[in-house]
């Protein structure tokens, strides 16, 4: 007999730490199966394919080195976006920060290259971290002036940064050695990053900045200031705090740390400026900063894990010999799962018999 | 035999390890007024909660005309003519009255206004509503927006009204005119549940009256073989003693004074106009008037948050017009607001007491880096010196009960040993015994000679708590009257605008 | 804080679990593609686009199927395909190299300067790239006359039209294109002196929609016969559905328009590939560039369709036999640019070098070269 239901969302009181755990757990065993099924459809052997993800990210020096690479532009950016989010302040606008940011590093490297490196790299990083930086404050001003909604203004931003470098690519500073083709001239070899154990050094800011926004959001009156300010702004008013100024400080940091980001990925990735240079890292980098629920160490330890599943997706197509899209397709249902239970962290379903009679609780 | 119209049989929830209600049993006739007592967190609002569908029981049984029913949604409560008016009303304010009433009700492509404008003024008529259905919302007065809901729910088909503490909002004289419809309900044969805790009026109306404590139906007496005293005895499982003492104080100098303030608020609406007003050191100025009067902005105004357009705010020959609030926190003008969500000025609710007491202490300390060591310290003493109830110094605040939240507030307040304390409806929604411990915190401050400025909302506390009794409405004082020689009739009559005269002449 | 440890729990937690399961799956005999065959050499291709594209990209993994027909068990292919023209590409080849690749061929113009970088740094593997015009010790580059299949084009396109207008829809301002262009309009105009060319570029080499409303702007311009230069049919789709006509590109697409579908000029990979790779194999390579044509067989016109006119296939043969025994150079002069300035006299022809480097129009096509 077949009676008449409704499922209904309730949200969880507090969710225990090994419920949340159990549930995390879960979701990944989920993902593997149903990954598992579509591996299986493409006549693969799954743990196989499995093993092989983890050997592309981690299985050689070389791979390895080239998950970091991946990572690095994810911990940058994911502390720029944690900060703004911290303030609620939904920066959606990585993509176009980072864009301005290798536009401003860009202009330094390429009118300046008879500098010295260290002195010419410094320039570099911080044109790219004020107009980064700057390019955040817009929006930020249009909110504070006059309450425009940050989320579609700073969106709409980074078509217009990815534009501009687009026009500049097309246009006035495409290289003229290149045949027409539309490719800005690669920087001289005093404006590319310099390595540090086969990786270039950004690595390196992106621990000393995991730390320092660390530091920052915890331990300074600002970042104090900005936690209070994204909770209530009425507490931040009525306890004196200039709402205004601290705004634009966590805007201004947020959208340099993501120029920076449009640097280290110039400068150290691709020793030019071109569209490309973002990568779409302004968009992954929410969802690894919401994984990590603002914090930044875990934003360290998540974005790797992220960039391995990118990597990891990417050697599986040479390997087995799979099209691209089957190796996103991958990625996206374990991503998905991995979302996903974020929700049933935080809700349980009821089902609900419309009739009279018990109710039963799933989850 | 009177007919039992809702039984709600050994009734239990829990939210997590919080048991709200264990085992509770209430029955409710045709025809009568039921009143629910019981203190803040007692279970009131739970229970009824899962009687409008809200909420579904872990445990127990409900029965509506001996039926047992079962809800999954306020929809199927509202099918058992079952409708709850909560003190947050749920209109829409661009919509006429006509409008609330059918919104969200199952209806034909097209209306037949006529017949609706029909049944409205019928109904109004039966019950003795006073509305115009083509009233727009934002035209009305509380008191009309409250009889509009009774109104909505009565069309819904509603025969047993819930009401949640439907008189925290409303004038005396308002009271007055509920209480008759409730009347007028229970002769049309309607079922009242009436959920409160003010004493008094739970003896003025209720025929029968079901007390609860900590989640359990302590009794259910008749209202004639009761009295106030026993009441409270029942509610708190204990004797009190609920007079408030009024320590009696020299006045002294002037600690601050406000002329001629008048602010605009953000649509341009003159909320204050032309106020003017002294308060002394060591005395309690209590501020009376319906929500809404201007009260909040005047808050607002002396802590800087609010503009001034015109008028200045005297303190220690300063005017304070102008500063920014931190300024005026640093002078010594201190201010807690319990806003009517509690949390939303003042505190923040996901950090813990810690951060929540360095709100106030950082900015003194120098460079860069915050320490909340001194903060730490502060918590202990606090939780300590307010018997705040806590798991410990590093617990989110809004974990904690709405009494425990407000002693944090004023507790860090207190800490900055301010010379005038503003302090906004510092107990709302708290049980007897946190609001006792609150009007202690306040003689004592008093008595230390700090100018009190006590923005309340019940006014046979402000009768007993404060010196003098300033009124509010619509932005106007109308009257500044001695807390010791005056009537709640006389202060109601001035909050809605009736200007007292002798109060004019000393204030000119 | 709760949320933060349990989050990376479970992150632990999942590369447990996936490393749990290379250890139970190390046994050799579950990874049958893993034991590499003693002797095959590993070669990499890298595609713009999608590998069954329908155009560049398929037309180069067409090749690539025949090379590994054609060698059979002494190559291994891998193939990465939609590589954006950036930094990706150096990143392909490294990884490519790291999973041991021996000869990698990459075959978009946006590619060369990375793969000219990759060369450098591994002296030990052989390099190809595709369309552009640098090599280096181990780096050879290689294309072929495709001016050769799009003049033949053009004078199906020329024959064709009733408009006298043709439309072109292409990809970037870069001499390739623009070489095919003139070509194009050349044969065109070699049986109809009124014929224009109007060009509208996409900045794109695949990308379906962009590709379509370029093709749609030309059509509504009054262009009744298109061409392009891009990588997907989505040129000939929107012919087929004005009503009119469209010359492919890489692939013979006979299929995906059959209305509006007239030819198309073909690459022919396969060859190419397998000699090389067979000569590396042999320990033969050289550092030879390449650029193949009709008389070789990599350039092809496709065969005519229904849908071409009358007397087209025996303008396209006679035309063909004439270039193919060196009676007719595509860009033999008088060629006028669009301003009517003799760029080349008559008597003379372009050079190699000046071919590899056009940057002008001949007179008839309507665009500009940005």
């Amino acid at each position: 007999m077949i009676m008449p239901m409704t499922i209904r969302a309730i949200k969880k009181s507090e969710p225990s730490r090994l419920k949340a755990a159990t549930i995390r757990i879960g979701a990944i065993i989920l993902a593997l199966i149903t990954s598992s099924i579509f591996i299986l459809l493409l006549d693969l052997n799954p743990a196989n394919v499995y093993m092989k993800m983890v050997q592309g990210a981690f299985g050689t020096a070389y791979r390895a080195r080239e998950t970091i690479i991946k990572a690095i532009p994810l911990v940058i950016t994911s502390l720029g976006i944690a900060i703004a989010f911290r303030m609620q302040f939904w920066n959606i606008g990585g993509e176009g920060q980072i864009a301005m940011g290798a536009f401003a590093a860009s202009f330094v490297a390429l009118n300046m290259s008879d500098m010295s490196k260290p002195i010419l790299l410094l320039l570099m990083i911080l044109a790219a971290m004020l107009v980064g930086g700057l390019w955040a404050l817009i929006p930020a001003f249009f909110k504070a002036q006059w309450g425009t909604n940050e989320t579609i203004v700073t969106l709409m931003m980074n078509y217009i940064g990815l534009k501009w470098i687009m026009y500049l690519q097309y246009g006035p500073w495409r290289d003229p050695n290149s045949l027409g083709f539309p490719k800005i001239a690669n920087f001289t070899e005093n404006a590319i990053l310099p390595k540090l154990m086969g990786v270039h050094i950004g690595w390196i800011f992106a621990l000393l900045l995991v730390a320092a926004v660390y530091i920052f959001l915890n331990h300074t009156k600002k970042g104090y200031e900005i936690a209070v300010i994204g909770e209530s702004i009425n507490t931040a008013r009525y306890a004196g705090i200039n709402i205004k100024r601290t705004i634009l400080i966590a805007i201004l940091l947020s959208g340099g740390l993501c120029g920076l980001v449009g640097m280290i990925q110039a400068s150290g990735v691709n020793s030019t400026l071109s569209v490309e240079v973002t990568g779409g890292v302004g968009y992954t980098a929410i969802i690894t900063a919401w994984l990590a629920s603002l914090s930044a160490p875990v934003i360290l330890v998540v974005s790797i894990l992220f960039a391995a599943l990118l990597e990891g997706g990417s050697y599986i197509q040479t390997v087995f010999g799979i099209p691209e899209s089957a190796a996103l397709i991958l990625q996206g249902i374990i991503l998905f799962f991995v979302l996903g239970s974020e929700f049933f962290v935080q809700y349980k379903f009821i089902l609900v018999k419309n009739q009279n009679s018990v109710k039963k609780e799933v989850v | 035999m009177k007919n039992n119209y809702i039984s709600m049989q050994n009734i239990s929830k829990s939210f997590g390890k919080v048991v709200a209600n264990k085992n509770i049993n209430l029955t409710v006739h045709q025809g009568e007024i039921h009143a629910l007592l019981g203190e803040n967190g007692a279970g009131k609002s739970t229970l009824m909660s899962m009687l409008s569908g809200v909420y579904t029981p872990d445990g127990g049984s409900i029965f509506v005309k001996d039926k047992e029913v079962r809800f999954a949604a306020p929809k199927d409560a509202i099918n058992a003519g079952i409708g709850m008016i909560y003190q947050h009303f749920k209109l829409i304010d661009v919509l006429t009255a006509k409008e609330n009433i059918i919104l969200g009700q199952k209806n034909g492509l097209f209306l037949n206004q006529r017949a609706l404008t029909e049944r409205i003024r019928e109904m109004s008529a039966r019950f003795g509503l006073d509305i115009d259905p083509d009233k727009k919302v934002y035209d009305m007065s509380v008191g009309e927006k409250q009889t509009l809901e009774i109104l909505k729910v009565l069309h819904r088909g509603a025969e047993i009204l819930i009401l949640d503490e439907p008189t925290a909002v409303l004038t005396p004289q308002e009271t007055e005119k509920l209480f008759k419809i409730m009347n007028r309900m229970k002769e049309e044969g309607c079922a009242v549940i009436f959920i409160t805790h003010k004493m008094n009026e739970v003896m003025e109306v209720a025929d029968r009256i079901t007390v609860l404590r900590k989640g359990e139906t302590v009794e259910t007496v008749h209202k004639n073989s009761t009295n106030p005293k026993h009441l409270t005895e029942l509610m708190m499982g204990c004797a009190v003693d609920l007079s408030i003492k009024r320590i009696e104080t020299e006045k002294s100098k002037v600690a601050m004074e406000v002329k001629d303030l008048i602010a605009y608020n953000d649509e341009g609406v003159k909320v204050l106009k032309e106020l003017s007003f002294s308060i002394y050191a060591g005395e309690i100025l209590g501020v009376a008037g319906i929500a809404g009067g201007g009260q909040k902005e005047l808050c607002e105004a002396i802590a800087g948050l609010q503009p001034v357009k015109q008028g200045e705010i005297i303190f220690e020959e300063e005017n304070l017009v102008g500063k920014s609030p931190s300024e005026i926190i640093a002078k010594g003008v201190s201010m807690s607001f319990i806003p009517e969500d509690r949390l939303g000025m003042g505190l923040v609710a996901s950090m813990d007491i810690v951060n929540n007491i360095v709100l106030k202490l950082y900015q003194r300390q120098k460079g860069f880096f915050i320490n909340r060591k001194p903060a730490e310290q502060k918590s202990l003493e606090i939780v300590k010196r307010l018997d705040i109830q806590t798991p410990g110094i590093n617990h989110p605040v809004r974990m904690l009960s709405g009494g425990n939240i407000q002693k944090v507030l004023l507790g860090r307040e207190l800490d900055s040993k301010p010379q005038v304390l503003i302090t906004a409806y510092p107990v709302r929604g708290l049980d007897i015994n946190s609001c006792h411990t609150i009007y202690d915190i306040l003689n004592e401050e008093k008595q230390k000679g700090v100018a009190v400025l006590y923005i309340g909302e019940d006014l046979d506390v402000l009768l007993e708590l404060c010196d003098r009794i300033m009124v509010m409405c619509a932005g106007e004082i109308t009257g500044i009257v001695d807390a010791r020689n005056t009537t709640k009739e006389e202060i109601g009559l001035m909050m809605v605008g009736a200007v007292n005269s002798d109060i004019k002449e000393e204030l000119s | 804080m709760k949320k933060t440890i349990s989050l990376l729990l479970v992150l632990v937690l999942v590369f447990a679990v996936m490393l749990t399961g290379c250890g139970a799956k190390a046994t050799p005999a579950a990874a049958p593609t893993e034991t590499p065959k003693a002797e095959a050499i590993k070669v990499g291709f890298i595609y713009v686009g999608s590998a069954n594209d329908g155009g560049y990209s398929q037309a180069h993994d067409e090749g690539r199927k025949y090379l590994q027909e054609q060698l059979g068990d002494k190559v291994e292919t891998i193939i990465r395909e939609s590589v954006p023209e950036s930094s990706e590409v150096e990143k392909v080849i490294n990884d490519m190299i790291d999973q041991g690749a021996k000869v990698i061929f990459s075959t978009s113009f946006g590619f060369m300067d990375f793969t000219e970088k990759a060369a450098k740094a591994h002296p030990d593997v052989k390099f190809y790239h595709c369309s552009g015009f640098k090599s280096g010790e181990n780096f050879n580059n290689y294309f072929g006359a495709m001016e050769q299949a799009r003049y033949l084009a053009g004078i199906v396109a020329g024959l064709k039209t009733e408009t006298n207008k043709l439309g072109y829809v292409a990809a970037f301002e870069i001499p390739e294109v623009v070489r095919g262009i003139n070509a194009f309009t050349l044969g065109a105009q070699s049986v109809n002196k009124e014929i224009t060319v109007q060009v509208n570029w996409t900045h794109t080499w695949y990308d379906p929609a962009k590709e379509k409303e370029a093709a749609k702007a030309l059509l509504d311009a009054g262009c009744d016969v298109l061409a392009q230069h891009q990588d997907t049919t989505a040129t000939q789709q929107a012919a087929e559905e004005k009503g009119v006509w469209a010359i492919g590109y890489d692939l013979d697409t006979r299929d995906s328009a059959p209305k509006a579908y007239l030819t198309a000029p073909l690459w022919h990979w396969g060859k190419y590939y397998a000699a090389e790779v067979q000569n590396i194999i042999d320990g033969n390579w050289k550092q030879v560039n390449y650029y193949g044509d009709l008389k070789d067989g990599l350039i092809e016109l496709a065969p005519l369709t229904a849908n071409a006119p009358e007397g087209a296939q025996a303008a396209v043969d006679k035309a063909k036999a004439s270039i193919i025994d060196g009676s007719l150079n595509v860009f033999a002069g008088p060629i006028k640019d669009q301003t009517g300035a003799v760029k080349v006299a008559e008597g003379s022809a372009m050079t190699f070098e000046e071919m590899m480097s056009v940057n002008w129009f001949v007179q008839g096509v309507e665009g500009k070269i940005k």
